[in-house]
């Protein structure tokens, strides 16, 4: 039994959750410092697993009466660290036993479920059910729904079908969101996201986990589309890959059924290894829906319009088109993980972006020239890159979202991962430098994004958290540290 | 903290560096992957008792941050090295098709430099297996005469006396443990009704050290592979049989490795069984109802990718109707004996995870399950057995003898 926290604590947290539960054994902690990202975070004095909202609410009821720190983890999936707390002294909630589905009512085309499920795990009844959980770009099979909701849920429109949420606040109040029983009592469904009073819901999305605990959500869904297309062009200009994207966004929403995706040529390499030194942005429209009349006419739509830009046709990515529209309407494409292939391709060094359409083009290639300063100094100091990543897309009408990535040789070496660190971190405070903000509101990621609010949204977050964690316990380094998480080697 | 010097670790360290520590070894659900980590399952479910979680530990005894202790052993010996977790990871290097990150071989190699450098800190049982098998050429504290008993009056070829073809080898288990019900002397018949030519060690087969390997004491593995490859090259069998899938697993993937391999072919009984029935060798009289699942062992399935033959042979016993669990083939959820877990902390953890295979066993509709492995019979059997269910757990052994109209 570790000294770090008291016996007599952990016995009442033991109480609540039971023995089977919970652990202050040193190499269980240290296992929980390390999760998918390079950054990791802090060692916990005490780790629980609860198994419910009532077991939540009590912990953190007990944790608020004697002023100790709690940090939240989900699938352990971040790509910029967890939240560090006090080390040693946290009780860390490892919330990934709470993984039940409550419910999916056809009706109303939601799904309630625990917040420690895996989404891919969430996402399996719902297509057996005949429905689609839109939750783009993520690694479905690691990511959990509340770590999705509290981290990144900001970025790819999910944020739009999150209805409602069960919330244990740092007292350990619990509360209901979402216009049904919250603002409802004689209501037992959550049904609408915004129904007599304040959108709510909206408080606890993309908040990191500073604002409560999230026990449960209940999130709207879409009919599962059968049908699919898919056409794939060339293009040489960056210019025309936007033009593409705006005569696309005015005329349907982009997502989650008709998402335009653009991949740079070394994104492209990593498919098709002979695609030779061509430095075209390849450009991907699908249309999914229910018709196929529909779809077809989508197709010859968004096939008129990369014509009438001269984007160019490639057999071998009409075939890639060809293959994708066969294959996704198969589980394996809504389930579709790219966690493998990703992990085949080296030591990630992610360098997301979340920039306006408008003016993306000159912040793009300064995005890209940052880059390639950055690679010709992984050449200067001999580490070896197996290759790069480049993707965006249009997450709404006038937000679009990528990545730039490059792809380490994977390495023991201990200086290799810190400039790993120090890359991603110094990427963000660049584009965070030209108006990009990111949407992963995790570890490393919250400190850049809070240096960066003004005065008045500073102040406006400080009320809130004030008012519902007055004694600041939970997860209370987010946002507000200035220190740098790593130092430049 | 020093470093510490970790020698077999040190060789797999590749592995470890491939990992992305993003953790779909704990967390990968699909239609056919209802869990990935049995252990996990089982117990708390903590991050350490998940492959993301024990590579993490490697890692840090690599570079110094952790210090072997008791907890360490006690964590890295609760794995049933099942495989699980890099199948559902999938990350391949793709020059060499290879995995990138083999989880086994780091368990596998932690528990070697465990029990090299610190044996006080592991688990006494392992000590006394290891003691037997020097004494006794076999694992189970028990006189080698057990290996002949099995096969009185039975007239059986001896393997160094008489030219034959095949050598069946019966392995260590199944002769050693009465409640495996006369295996090997059902698989001898078997074979006698098929008119196969085969010869057998008796007292003299050795033990193939698979389990040894599996808990760690790679250096008497390594003793074993060597003496027993000199012996089984020496005998002039062309083929050799074996009726347990750690042995299979061990004789065609260890022994076939390294500078001087085994020579003679290398077979699984359900293999060979089911090229007798589609060579019309063995004809099955009896026809009785029963719905079965068939359990794949982790060493013949998953590691050896031995799916297809067990279940022709299924569906050629007449009555026999077969069905699949939500987790088969690849995907298959160990028993819970694997990795020396039956004999760790009195193989309570085992038969927690044997319990979860017999209840989707039952959720499937079978009336049965039928394996191909002693430790999966025996473990999937105590499982049945402490939940009270009517599930009746064969091996397939019982099944082509049983429908051969083979009696006793």
């Amino acid at each position: 039994m570790t000294a770090r926290l008291s016996k007599e604590l952990f016995q009442k947290l033991s109480n609540i959750v039971g023995d089977k539960y919970i652990t202050s054994e040193p190499l269980a902690t240290y296992v929980y410092t390390q999760d998918a990202s390079v950054f990791g975070g802090t060692e916990a004095g005490i780790i629980i697993r609860p198994g419910s909202t009532e077991e939540v609410s009590q912990i953190l009821s007990l944790a608020n009466q004697r002023r100790i720190p709690v940090v939240i983890r989900g699938g352990g999936a971040s790509i910029y660290g967890q939240p560090k707390g006090v080390p040693k002294k946290n009780i860390l909630l490892d919330m990934t036993r709470m993984n039940r589905i409550l419910e999916i009512n056809p009706e109303s085309m939601t799904v309630t479920a625990q917040c420690g499920i895996i989404m891919g795990k969430l996402q399996h009844p719902c297509r057996q059910a005949g429905f689609y959980l839109f939750c783009p770009f993520a690694p479905l099979q690691i990511v959990s729904l509340g770590g999705w909701i509290s981290g990144a849920a900001g970025g790819g429109g999910i944020w739009r079908d999150i209805v409602s949420m069960t919330v244990v606040l740092p007292d350990g109040t619990v509360v209901k969101t979402g216009g049904g029983p919250g603002s409802n009592v004689r209501q037992k469904l959550s049904y609408n996201r915004v129904l007599g009073g304040p959108d709510f819901t909206g408080l606890f999305i993309g908040d990191g986990g500073s604002f409560g605990v999230k026990t449960e959500a209940t999130v709207r869904l879409t009919r599962f589309p059968e049908v699919i297309r898919a056409s794939i062009f060339e293009f040489s200009k960056l210019e025309k890959v936007l033009e593409v994207i705006k005569r696309h966004v005015a005329c349907v929403d982009p997502h989650p059924f008709n998402p335009i995706m653009v991949f740079g040529s070394g994104a492209m390499r990593n498919f098709m290894p002979d695609l030779g030194d061509s430095d075209s942005f390849v450009v991907m429209g699908m249309m999914q829906g229910h018709s196929a009349q529909e779809m077809d006419a989508k197709l010859d739509t968004f096939n008129a319009l990369g014509e009438a830009l001269e984007g160019q046709r490639n057999p071998a990515l009409d075939a890639m088109a060809a293959t994708m529209a066969a294959s996704s309407s198969s589980e394996s494409e809504t389930m579709m993980d790219w966690l493998s292939f990703f992990n085949a391709l080296g030591l990630a060094c992610w360098l997301p972006f979340t920039l306006p359409r408008e003016g993306f083009a000159e912040n793009y290639r300064k995005l890209i020239a940052w880059r390639q300063k950055r690679l010709e100094e992984t050449e200067r100091r001999g580490y070896r890159w197996n290759g790069t990543f480049e993707f965006f897309t249009p997450s709404d009408q006038s937000t679009i979202i990528g990545e730039i990535d490059v792809f380490f040789q994977n390495t023991s070496t201990p200086e290799m991962f810190a400039f790993v660190r120090t890359t991603m971190q110094e990427f963000q405070e660049y584009s965070h430098e030209i108006g990009s903000i990111d949407v992963y509101n995790q570890g490393v990621m919250s400190y850049i994004n809070g240096r960066f609010w003004s005065p008045g949204f500073r102040q406006l977050f400080q009320t809130v958290k004030s008012a519902l964690d007055p004694n600041l316990i939970l997860n209370p380094d987010l946002w507000m540290s200035e220190q740098k998480d790593t130092k430049r080697k | 903290m020093g470093k510490q010097e970790m020698k077999n670790l040190s060789l797999v360290s590749h592995f470890i560096y491939n990992c992305r520590k993003c953790g779909l070894c704990g967390s990968k659900f699909t239609a056919r992957v209802p869990y990935v980590c049995p252990v996990k399952e089982s117990t708390g479910g903590f991050e350490h008792s998940t492959a993301r979680g024990k590579i993490i530990l490697a890692q840090g005894l690599l570079e110094g941050a952790i210090r072997p202790s008791r907890e360490l052993a006690e964590i890295i010996y609760t794995c049933t090295l099942c495989g699980n977790c890099q199948i559902q990871c999938g990350s391949i290097d793709n020059s060499t098709g290879l995995p990138l990150v083999d989880t086994t071989q780091v368990i596998e190699a932690m528990r070697a430099d465990l029990l090299r450098d610190h044996p006080e800190l592991v688990d006494q049982a392992y000590q006394a297996m290891f003691n037997s098998t020097r004494q006794y050429d076999n694992p189970w504290g028990l006189p080698r005469t057990v290996k002949e008993r099995w096969a009185k009056g039975l007239s059986l070829k001896d393997v160094r006396k008489e030219p034959h073809e095949v050598l069946l080898f019966t392995g260590c288990t199944i002769p050693s443990n009465p409640a495996l019900g006369g295996r090997a002397r059902k698989a001898a018949l078997i074979l006698q009704k098929a008119g196969v030519d085969f010869a057998v060690l008796g007292k003299n087969e050795p033990c193939c050290g698979s389990v040894q390997k599996r808990v760690g004491a790679f250096d008497l593995a390594q003793e074993m592979k060597e003496k027993n490859i000199a012996l089984l090259n020496s005998l002039g069998s062309s083929t050799i049989i074996t009726l347990c899938a750690g042995c299979y697993h061990t004789l065609k993937n260890d022994y076939q490795a390294g500078e001087t391999p085994l020579k003679p072919e290398v077979y699984h009984f359900v293999e060979f069984v089911s090229q007798l029935v589609k060579k019309e060798k063995l004809a099955f009289t009896k026809k009785n109802s029963l719905t079965v699942t068939y359990h794949d062992p982790c060493h013949l399935g998953r590691m050896m990718k031995v799916f297809d033959p067990p279940r022709e042979i299924l569906k050629a016993l007449p009555g026999i109707t077969l069905v699949e669990r939500a987790a088969s083939r690849e995907n298959t959820i160990c028993c819970g004996a694997g990795g020396g877990m039956r004999l760790f902390g009195g193989g309570i953890l085992a038969e927690e995870i044997g319990k979860a295979a017999v209840q989707a066993a039952r959720d499937a509709g079978a009336e049965a399950v039928v394996t191909a492995c002693p430790f999966c019979e025996l473990n999937l059997d105590a499982a049945a057995r402490q939940l009270g269910f009517p599930l009746a757990v064969y091996d397939i052994t019982d099944l082509v003898s049983e429908w051969s109209g083979i009696e006793e």
